[in-house]
């Protein structure tokens, strides 16, 4: 894919494109064949077949027969007998993985909440409110992008852990995961409610609005795509998070999903790979289908300025 | 700001002259009217990243052997001398950079790429669908994007050396290429997963790029019979190359702490090219023997003093162009 190829297909992609809008009906005969729409359309494609290949062959394993899971070829000579059987073990017999489920589940859920109602909270008073040393605070959380937190400073965040008791307990996980994703959640919301217009918050207060009830009648609903965005990608990343559930969490019922599949992807034991590959199905279930219901919102999100950040 | 002081002002019917004791006041107002806002923000902000950060700098000073139950003792700058003189830490440092420099130029051109097809794709609903599937790896937990590759990379049953070996007959079983074990291929590999990974993501930062190009200001050059190649150079890629320095930045900060991966695809071996200064760190303080977080976090304060090097000279070498 190289820089080469890019141009030369461009070329022609954007000269047939912008004869197709403006001039097509007079002079641009129609059987001509429009080489840089399908070449446009070629590269399309290519790219989301090699987004998808690698997850359609995960589908693909976790309906393999045991045997045939470890074997060379692509497609297996007996698929697993029902179809649902590897999901089935997983879900009944598994009971390492279900715990982990729920880990995991009860920390993401914990770490959304929290994330985005601090974002929401933090956001309103940079951009809304007289908010004294507003340009501090946000120079600070600008600085933290920038620096390397969850490598340096994780010794630092398992010694309070440590001292606040708090390792090998699951919940606390949502503690250094809502701090890690706090300063780009709040810029997230900050770009949006910035595309909220001013004179809204001030006829508001003419009207005897205090800011609280401004922020929960007025700015909400307005900034309720800004939310989508927030809540999936403090989803993804608490979902996802695998360096200090590994670090903090020694004991094994106490693991989230993906130190669970991670340690577990050797294919020894009860775990086969066809096995895993039904977990690991089950494991981005959640956040696919979050997204499928949310992209609607998370799309016009991200074009109302979360992407200013 | 200027902005929302002075409607704010005229709405509260605040007299125009204010004597120095109200305007304090009202400061003082201010403060406890809008920082409970801020309050969560603060406790996590402080709490689970100034102290953390401040600790490992505390602990960097200290010989603290985490398993040995003594008390540590202070010991100066002596961590960071014996860091500093440390092959194992440079060659981390090495590797790192080796890394980042295949990563960085992929994860901003060929998301670059995807985004200028993108966007002239005139259907839009055909546009939505593309956008989504790109979209679908960034939505995947990282830890299992990693497993993933690991299959995909697999000798026995990843299907990319099936594909080489048994369908191409390229490679036989003895030569196929070893994707993750090949130090050659080690970090490509590992860069052709992020990208995959972050396709999706980074095309739609360059879409929304694009969309700020005034149209007119492209059909104008097409009327004037510039070629596609040459509106591209004298256009689009200075529209965009805002994004593509602040990607840059960004995606330098992202590759060189990159930890989670090697951990997971390279495991804890010093010769492994995947065993870099972050990795390094952990297994010195989690790892084997008595577990010295004095010594790591004086890694961890280097690394992230080399890095914050960097990323300064490159906002003074891009602020310079403006």
């Amino acid at each position: 894919m190289s820089l080469g190829e890019m141009t030369a297909g461009e070329m022609t992609v954007g000269r047939v494109g912008a004869i197709d809008h403006e001039v097509t009906d007079v002079w641009q005969p129609k059987r001509r064949i429009k080489w840089g729409t399908i070449g446009r359309h070629v590269v399309l494609i290519a790219l989301c077949l090699w987004v998808l290949l690698p997850l359609a062959w995960v589908l693909l394993l976790s309906v393999k027969s045991l045997p045939d899971g470890t074997q060379r070829y692509l497609w297996p000579h007996n698929f697993v007998d029902p179809i649902y059987a590897h999901y089935k073990f997983v879900i009944e017999k598994a009971t390492a993985a279900v715990v982990s489920f729920k880990n995991s589940v009860l920390v993401t859920t914990l770490t959304v909440v929290a994330s985005t109602i601090t974002a929401v909270l933090a956001a309103y008073a940079l951009v809304h409110l007289k908010t004294p040393f507003r340009a501090v605070v946000t120079a600070l959380l600008v600085a933290s992008l920038f620096f390397p937190t969850r490598v340096t400073a994780l010794l630092g965040i398992y010694n309070i852990q440590d001292r606040l008791g708090l390792i090998n307990v699951t919940w606390s996980l949502m503690l250094p995961y809502t701090a890690l994703t706090v300063a780009i959640s709040v810029f997230i919301m900050r770009g949006v409610f910035e595309t909220v217009p001013k004179e809204l918050l001030d006829s508001a207060r003419v009207d005897g609005a205090n800011s609280a009830r401004i922020l929960a009648g007025i700015m909400l609903p307005l900034v309720r795509n800004g939310i989508v965005v927030v809540i999936i990608v403090n989803f993804v990343a608490a979902w996802g998070e695998y360096l200090l559930a590994l670090t903090l969490m020694n004991d094994a019922a106490k693991r989230t999903l993906p130190v669970f599949i991670a340690n577990s992807s050797g294919g020894v034991g009860a775990f086969l790979w066809p096995r895993i590959a039904a977990l690991y199905i089950i494991a981005i279930l959640p956040a696919l289908i979050t997204f499928g219901i949310a992209q609607r919102w998370f799309m016009k999100g991200l074009q109302e300025g979360a992407l200013k950040a | 700001m200027a902005q929302v002081a002075a409607p704010r002002n005229a709405i509260h019917g605040v007299l125009p002259a204010k004597t120095a004791r109200s305007g304090r006041w009202n400061a003082a107002l201010d403060l406890l009217r809008t920082y409970p806002y801020l309050l969560p923000a603060i406790i996590f902000f402080v709490g689970w990243q100034v102290i953390p950060i401040y600790d490992a700098l505390r602990l960097s000073f200290t010989d603290d052997k985490f398993l040995d139950q003594a008390a540590p003792n202070w010991v100066g700058l002596q961590n960071y001398r014996d860091v500093l003189n440390d092959p194992l830490f440079w060659e981390g440092i090495k590797r790192a950079l080796i890394f980042t420099g295949i990563f960085v130029p992929g994860m901003i051109f060929i998301p670059m790429f995807a985004a200028i097809c993108l966007d002239r794709v005139a259907s839009n609903k055909l546009s939505t669908v593309y956008r989504l599937i790109l979209l679908v790896p960034s939505m995947i937990p990282a830890p299992l994007i990693f497993v993933l590759w690991l299959w995909m990379y697999n000798n026995y049953v990843g299907p990319i050396n099936f594909f080489l070996v048994d369908v191409l007959g390229i490679f036989n079983l003895r030569t196929q290429p070893q994707w993750l074990a090949d130090p050659r291929l080690t970090f490509l590999s590992i860069a052709t997963m992020e990208w995959w990974w972050g396709l999706g993501y980074h095309t739609i930062f360059f879409l929304a790029g694009l969309a700020t190009i005034p149209r007119d200001l492209l059909d104008a050059a097409r009327v004037d019979g510039a070629s596609e190649w040459r509106m591209f150079w004298g256009v689009t890629i200075w529209r965009l190359l805002p994004i593509i320095l602040v990607l840059a930045v960004i995606r330098f900060g992202s590759a060189m702490a990159v930890i989670e991966e090697y951990i997971i695809m390279g495991g804890f071996d010093k010769t492994r090219s995947t065993y870099t200064w972050t990795v390094y760190l952990y297994d010195t303080a989690f790892g084997g023997g008595l577990q010295f977080r004095g010594y790591a976090a004086a890694i961890g304060w280097i690394g992230a003093f080399f890095m914050l090097i960097v990323v300064a000279i490159m906002f003074y070498l891009f602020r310079s162009r403006d």
